[in-house]
């Protein structure tokens, strides 16, 4: 059983807010199918005009829900601490990650979101701000790469007789960290997969991060569950 | 030496027998991600050294027509690369774990780098690439991407002052010597960078401007001093530990 505790609130305040975010996801009308970088001003302009509601809420939701996922990255920290690697210095590295990751979050849909605010503004203005919306969205990705690349390591440095995860996370941490990286283009081209609307930097990439949390937040809820259940003294049960 | 670390013995049991590997991997990404840094910045950006603030609207515009290849490029590995200095930031943090102090400053000193970085580092990526990404932008949209772009990256100062201060205030305090107390002065130097380089908001041209004798030249050679020193004193910071050695801070 998964007591409750900081570690599994944590985790199901990302499944409830997760849920959200798909919603939010779903709602925004520039995400089905996602929006051409090759769209003209007044094309651009004419979305915010026709869209202008739907654009608000769904993305004030993504503002209030995006950065409510840190909790959940930082049970993955947490855990990373109670493996049995030489020293705990990927945790704090990973911690570096995820926090420079959720200010990117935290920024985006602040474009999105002043480029609805006055959709009569000047079509270039609504373009340049829908530019760094989506290229902010999309295109920095490192520290998502860097921090699954740490938490792989650490998953196979975990020198104990029953590792905190099993060594397949650690796999499919890397395959997660390949499949979203080539997104980083996403800035530079404006057409083919890698374009911010692109098979690669779009679909491939969303749905890489989704898979990551859902399929993190089993194996996080399994190591919860054998941390409270082990007998052994461990130094990081009192923090739990 | 932390003998209240070792004296709690139990703890290292059943630990790993690859001393300190981890250590060292992230070690070795630390001149790694600086020397990616350096060519995104230098050769194909052209952010490093910048070119001055008194350029015209159409100078500015030409540049990124020059420059433009380069500058995605450069920019485009940012993206990815930058991920990679936080993994230098959390080894510099957790040395500084090992110290006698509370670890009240290596938390402090990841949280104001993951404050910097975006400011500091990829809003000048992401305003670049803006700019460059399309070439037929309105010229004087181009020129604030420009003026964004520089002054969010030279301009930056809080955050890595603040970076500096708990790095220098820990070096003074701490009684296990992970790291020598010149460094400490090192850091100092870096702060008064970050006030020399105050006045870029105000000057377009001259010592202060942001390609400034001041405020680039001056404080650049400094930061290469003190990341040479922190690059070869972390290295001898994890020569000097001595493995599997138990820590929780």
């Amino acid at each position: 059983m998964m007591t409750l505790n900081a570690q599994s609130v944590s985790l199901w305040i990302a499944l409830f807010f997760g849920a959200i975010l798909l919603v939010a996801f779903i709602l925004f009308p520039g995400f089905f199918p996602p929006m051409s970088p090759n769209m003209t001003a007044q094309q651009v302009a004419a979305f915010y005009a026709d869209h202008t509601a739907r654009i608000r809420a769904s993305m004030v939701i993504f503002n209030f829900c995006g950065v409510m996922l840190v909790p959940f990255f930082m049970v993955i920290v947490y855990q990373m601490k109670r493996m049995a690697t030489p020293t705990q210095v990927l945790a704090y590295c990973y911690l570096s990650a995820a926090a420079t990751g959720a200010t990117l979050f935290a920024i985006a849909d602040l474009f999105w979101l002043v480029a609805a605010f006055r959709p009569e503004r000047d079509p270039q203005l609504i373009m340049l701000l829908n530019d760094l919306a989506w290229i902010t969205f999309t295109a920095p990705v490192g520290m998502i790469v860097a921090g699954n690349l740490c938490l792989a390591l650490a998953i196979y440095l975990d020198d104990q007789p029953k590792p905190v995860m099993p060594r397949w996370v650690g796999h499919f941490s890397i395959l997660v960290a390949l499949a979203i990286a080539p997104s980083a283009w996403a800035g530079v081209v404006r057409s083919g997969p890698l374009a911010w609307n692109g098979a690669i930097s779009f679909w491939v990439r969303i749905s890489a991060y989704g898979a990551f949390i859902a399929v993190m937040f089993f194996v996080l809820r399994a190591a919860i569950i054998r941390e409270g259940s082990d007998d052994d003294p461990s130094w990081g049960r009192s923090a739990g | 030496m932390r003998t209240g670390a070792l004296a709690d013995a139990t703890l290292g049991s059943g630990r790993s027998r690859k001393p300190n590997l981890d250590l060292w991997i992230c070690w070795w990404l630390l001149p790694a991600f600086y020397t990616a840094f350096a060519v995104i910045f230098v050769p194909l950006t052209r952010v490093m050294p910048p070119p001055p603030p008194g350029l015209s609207v159409a100078q500015i515009t030409a540049f990124f027509h020059a420059h433009r290849e380069t500058i995605q490029i450069g920019f485009g590995l940012l993206m990815v690369a930058l991920g990679f200095g936080c993994i230098g930031n959390g080894l510099v943090a957790y040395q500084m774990t090992r110290m006698s102090i509370s670890p009240v400053f290596a938390y402090g000193y990841i949280a104001t780098l993951a404050v910097g970085a975006l400011p500091g580092c990829l809003f000048a990526g992401l305003a670049f690439l803006a700019a460059a990404f399309r070439p037929d932008r309105d010229p004087h949209l181009v020129a604030l991407l420009y003026d964004v772009g520089l002054l969010t990256f030279v301009g930056s100062l809080g955050c890595f002052a603040t970076n500096y201060l708990v790095f220098a205030a820990a070096i003074f305090m701490d009684k296990n010597k992970i790291f020598p107390r010149w460094m400490a002065y090192v850091s100092v130097w870096q702060i008064v960078t970050e006030v020399l380089a105050m006045p870029v908001f105000v000057f377009r041209k001259g010592p202060f401007a942001w390609d400034g004798a001041i405020s680039f030249y001056e404080g650049t050679v400094i930061f290469g001093v003190f990341l040479s020193c922190l690059i070869l004193l972390v290295r001898k910071a994890i020569q000097a530990q001595p493995p599997d050695q138990p820590l929780h801070a």
